[in-house]
């Protein structure tokens, strides 16, 4: 049996065990008789190729309704800035926006609530995206009851490792964090590599993206039920020990990874120097790109991300929306472009377009989709599989300030100079603080 | 018939053009740093708090304490440094000749760039695996062979404060070198006729018809330090931990990351007051003594 046939009967099972939701689904139609034929919307969005290719396609939407649409792309660094720009002057120079999930409790009121347009469209978004990515479109935390927007990128972790090297050195794909540090000492004792590419600089909150699979792994949580932090109990200071420890005191990460940020730690795979890194999946791009990378495609591999020894696996996900700015005189018209592109069948022709290596998938459909399975090598099946318990990034507005508090502390142990018990101990006194406020 | 409407009618596009550039943005944000306003729940600006967020500030935020030790530290070496380096390169490139011509104009390349890719550039070099000058460090001091320049907090301040030297230290040199030129030579010329060296020409003659001009320098440049944030931003994040988190950092952080509007409009005009009280500072201690 070919592993094409191998890949395709597990999607059919899949499919199957996932029925009778996962392929019934309503898309939603588009408008007859082109009713704004005309209109141009403007949209704000993050650099993505993934967008790019949506936008290359932009002529066949203009040939079904009319309506033109303007691309505007922000580096991601600046993405927040530009959005808040568009809260404070609540103006409508943008019909469509798009923003990541940790944002959104932060930039509610930018959004119009698309439940009376979804309603009259018959579309159920909840049939059609897992759920782990549609909260991130929730308002509420995640709970509210309104849709601000259509889950259009997101992503789950997996362990990219170097398959030549593991094979060389009879190793396999680690299953808990403890086996990589394994995996990694022979890797750094019998190779001029380090065994995995870490990343504990200060970057946007980089660094707290592998340090919450090792809290929630070790049965830590960040906040209690009454929002007052908890990640320096126990389990937590325990998880902290043993996520910094992997440079710390195992020396199986580059001595830079104290200052990486996640792309720093990619480059480190593509440029041969380490072994592993346990990165979000659009990642893959890059590791497997010649004009990047010094990798071919057979030599990179992924596993799922380890998890704590005899605990299960815990992920989680990061989640990018595109909602209809509330102050656009063009509320209408840019749900037609949001029903256009959010057909699943826009996402498949990205996933299947041979001259880019785009990962990701949004519905489920596509992460059970034969053929996408069948490219990728079974990473979609197990994305869905994962996405289907995985943990989301916290939402609540007061995020972006707890998350520098962690992401300093992070930073601050790595250094060496700190202790991780009082480290912890004095961030959670100044969470509490923020949490106050 | 009178002049004065006139005069008033000629002024009125720069005043108006002034008042909504200048004076209405400082007004504004005074008045919002007397009122709650989170972004993040309301698009409205919210009730009068009186002085509370400068209360919160002063009494209840140990990171803005953090952020004003970051500061001092930050500006007194930048400044020192940039003054030392500019004053120095100045006296060298002082002298005619076709070479320093030509050095004088490459002066100005690093001024021009754009201080958030001096940042990133910088990060590049300092990097522990591919940086030039990391490694040119390790190859004059083997001990630091395997030091990651922005994981330690004494280390990333430096390579602040060095990329921001890099970056003003030519254009402070060209001021300097502008003070310079509008020195007599003649009392130079006739302090050597009567013996004196270089060193006693300098300090006794150069220097304190000099000092007005690195008076204005070190002005600017405490003004340009305690505002520093985009190479901050590109190079350490204000990392590691907040060891280089400076008051312009938070004050940022505060408006656009955290969407606290009236807090960050407190905190930006504390930071003003700090700026005006050291600006009045120098020039009371210089121009002071001159009158």
């Amino acid at each position: 049996m070919k592993r094409r046939d191998i890949l395709q009967s597990t999607v059919a099972g899949m499919g199957g065990a996932m029925a009778p939701w996962a392929f019934a689904q309503n898309v939603g139609a588009l408008k007859p008789g082109k009713p704004y034929a005309g209109t141009e919307i403007n949209l704000l969005t993050v650099v993505a190729p993934q967008f790019r290719a949506h936008e290359a396609k932009l002529a066949e939407f203009e040939a079904l309704t009319g309506i033109k649409v303007k691309y505007q792309y922000v580096p991601f660094p600046s993405t927040r800035e530009k959005l808040t720009a568009e809260l404070v002057g609540q103006s409508a120079q943008y019909d469509v926006l798009s923003v990541m999930d940790v944002w959104g409790p932060s930039l509610y009121n930018l959004f119009e609530p698309l439940n009376g347009m979804l309603a009259e469209k018959k579309m159920d978004l909840e049939s059609r995206y897992p759920y782990a990515h549609l909260r991130a479109s929730r308002d509420g935390n995640g709970n509210g009851k309104n849709i601000l927007g259509f889950p259009i990128r997101g992503h789950v972790q997996l362990m990219f490792y170097r398959k030549d090297v593991f094979d060389r050195l009879g190793l396999k794909a680690p299953n808990t964090w403890d086996e990589m540090v394994e995996a990694g000492k022979v890797i750094s004792g019998k190779t001029d590599m380090a065994g995995v590419a870490m990343y504990y600089g200060k970057t946007a909150g980089q660094n707290l993206m592998i340090w919450f699979n090792y809290l929630w792994g070790m049965g830590g949580e960040l906040l209690d039920a009454k929002g007052q932090p908890v990640f320096n109990s126990p389990a937590g200071v325990e998880a902290t020990q043993a996520y910094i420890d992997v440079l710390l005191k195992h020396k199986v990460a580059p001595a830079a990874s104290a200052s990486f940020n996640e792309t720093d730690a990619v480059n480190s795979v593509a440029q041969g120097k380490s072994a592993m890194v346990p990165v979000w999946w659009w990642r893959y791009a890059s590791l497997v790109d010649p004009k990047v990378s010094t990798l071919k495609p057979e030599q990179v591999a992924f596993a799922p991300l380890p998890s704590m020894p005899g605990k299960p696996n815990t992920t989680y996900t990061n989640t990018w929306f595109y909602g209809i700015n509330k102050h656009s005189k063009k509320k209408a018209a840019a749900m037609e472009f949001l029903t256009w592109l959010s057909h699943p069948d826009i996402e498949r022709s990205v996933l299947l377009d041979r001259s880019m290596n785009e990962v990701v998938a949004m519905q489920t459909k596509n992460l059970l989709d034969g053929d996408v399975n069948v490219r990728y090598k079974g990473m979609h099946v197990f994305a869905a599989q994962a996405l289907k318990g995985a943990k989301g990034t916290p939402l609540f507005s007061q995020w972006p300030q707890v998350s520098d508090v962690l992401e300093a502390s992070i930073s601050e142990l790595v250094a060496g100079k700190a202790r991780v018990k009082p480290t912890l101990d004095d961030a959670a006194a100044r969470v509490r603080r923020i949490m106050r406020a | 018939m009178k002049r004065w409407p006139v005069h008033w009618l000629l002024l009125a596009p720069a005043l108006l053009f002034v008042g909504a550039m200048a004076l209405f943005p400082l007004g504004y944000s005074l008045i919002l740093s007397f009122r709650e306003w989170k972004l993040a729940k309301t698009s409205v600006v919210g009730e009068f708090v009186g002085l509370q967020n400068y209360v919160d500030l002063l009494t209840d935020d140990p990171d803005f304490f953090e952020a004003l030790r970051a500061t001092c530290i930050f500006v007194t070496a930048d400044v020192l440094v940039t003054v030392a380096v500019s004053l120095g390169a100045a006296l060298l490139l002082h002298r005619a000749g076709r070479l320093n011509s030509l050095a004088r104009t490459l002066l100005i390349l690093p001024f021009v760039m754009s201080p958030a890719l001096i940042g990133i550039s910088f990060r590049f070099f300092l990097n522990a695996e591919y940086g030039v000058l990391a490694s040119a460090v390790a190859a004059v001091f083997p001990s630091m062979k395997d030091t990651v320049w922005l994981a330690d907090s004494t280390l990333a301040m430096i390579a602040v404060v060095a990329s921001d030297v890099w970056h003003w230290a030519p254009y402070m040199t060209l001021m300097i070198l502008g003070g310079l030129a509008s020195i007599p030579s003649e009392t130079q010329e006739a302090a050597r006729v009567d013996g004196a060296g270089s060193w006693a020409v300098f300090r006794d003659i150069t220097w304190p018809q000099l000092m007005p001009v690195v008076a204005v320098v070190m002005v600017l440049k405490t003004v340009f330090a305690l505002k520093a944030f985009d190479t901050i931003f590109t190079l350490t994040s204000g990392g590691p931990g907040n060891a280089t988190k400076t008051l312009a950092y938070f004050v940022y952080e505060q408006g656009f990351n955290y969407y606290d509007m009236g807090y960050a409009a407190a905190s930006a005009y504390v930071l003003t007051a700090i700026l005006l009280v050291l600006a009045g500072f120098y020039l009371r201690l210089v121009f002071g003594k001159a009158r």
